[in-house]
């Protein structure tokens, strides 16, 4: 009986990567989404979560605190107001965490090329892990996007937020350029949980 | 058979404020006024009090730098006498002043605040002038004169992302595959 092979396990499978598996497919699979709109593109959502396309169908949920989210929308034109609350919240975030930048008011500003107030490149503020162009993108474009992001989070490329992490102080340069009165009480210089 | 509403709180004002630059019908129950901006103050109260105009709709602010002027603009409803009245008077640019009528309807002190902040406006009596309001950190004029170039403040202020690299024009590579798409 000594020549019966036993089926062995792949010589680099160890039990951690087998552990690293199963988060990464939880975490691809259970998004939870902050409830946050700015600009015109939320209301794009509201088709993209009910009945006709339904996002559930891809685990994705509403959630009402940034501490519990995992996956903040920016849906359109961002003012350098909002922009503040927006780096507030998703300092807050757990990780993981995931930013999908929604329009073309994210990517260049778009409509809003010349306005004093809003900004025009999303990624030079937070970290982007995926881009959805349109003006604004139909809820076919929201699902594909969303679709591909969830591949993304399962090749662990989607990785925005250790980036950030890593380069915090660029970050943090570029906020300060725009957000000026910085230091103030209620906007601490640090990396605020 | 009397005068129509509007025609009676036409002359009643006439009759009441001498120094009426100009009263005009701009419509259907709408009256124009113009005025100088000494007697905004007490036109308003007279208004408010004694002839039933109850609703402040807004107070808006037009700018006219040709004429180094700032026009502002109140509107007012009355609904007993289904007549909108639109009072307008105009205030030196350089040191734009003006009572606050705050005292007489708290809401406008919101108008107040956006107008100081947006066009530089003073309203005097009013103790949140200054407050910012929509504005944070504002460190140019106020932005919605017309002598603001928005474009060239967005110029300096933020970065635009760099032109693609392929140099692809984007919407003529759709609009000349969308028929080939679309048949797929
Ligand atoms: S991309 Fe278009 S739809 Fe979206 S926020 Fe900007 S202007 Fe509105």
């Amino acid at each position: 009986m000594d020549d019966l092979k036993r089926p062995t396990l792949d010589s680099d499978f160890t039990c951690d990567m087998a552990f690293n598996k199963i988060t990464k497919w939880a975490q691809k699979n259970s998004l939870w989404l902050l409830a946050y709109g700015t600009g015109c593109g939320a209301i794009e959502l509201s088709p993209t979560m009910t009945s006709r396309y339904d996002w559930s169908r891809l685990g994705i949920r509403g959630s009402a605190t940034p501490r519990q989210a995992d996956l903040l929308l920016i849906t359109g034109y961002l003012s350098t107001k909002t922009l503040k609350r927006v780096i507030r919240s998703y300092e807050q975030m757990q990780d993981p965490k995931y930013v999908i930048g929604f329009g073309s008011c994210t990517i260049n500003g778009g409509m809003y090329y010349d306005s004093y107030n809003t900004i025009k490149q999303l990624d030079l503020y937070i970290p982007v892990d995926v881009y959805i162009n349109g003006c604004m993108p139909r809820p076919e474009a929201v699902l594909s996007g969303l679709a591909y992001l969830k591949d993304k989070i399962g090749d662990k490329k989607a990785d925005g937020w250790i980036k950030y992490k890593q380069n915090f102080e660029w970050y943090r340069e570029n906020q300060k350029k725009i957000l000026k009165s910085f230091n103030g009480d209620n906007m601490p210089d640090k990396y605020n949980w | 058979m009397g005068f129509s509403k509007l025609t009676e709180t036409k002359v009643l004002l006439k009759q009441y404020f001498k120094d009426i630059i100009s009263i005009e019908e701009g419509g259907e129950q709408r009256l124009i006024i113009d005025l100088q901006s000494k007697d905004i103050t007490s036109m308003i109260n007279h208004l408010k009090d004694f002839m039933d105009f109850k609703h402040l709709s807004m107070i808006s602010c037009v700018d006219w730098p040709e004429e180094n002027k700032f026009e502002i603009v109140y509107i007012l409803t009355s609904y007993s006498k289904n007549i909108v009245l639109m009072l307008k008077t105009k205030i030196d640019r350089k040191n734009p002043k003006l009572q606050s009528i705050m005292s007489l309807w708290p809401q406008a002190v919101t108008y107040e605040i956006e107008l100081n902040e947006m066009f530089g406006v003073f309203f005097e009596g009013n103790d949140r002038m200054g407050e910012e309001f929509i504005l944070e950190d504002w460190d140019d004029i106020p932005p919605m004169r017309r002598d603001f170039d928005s474009l060239e403040y967005a110029n300096k202020n933020f970065k635009f992302r760099d032109e693609r690299k392929d140099k692809k024009i984007i919407r003529e590579f759709i609009s000349e595959h969308y028929d080939e798409w679309r048949k797929k």
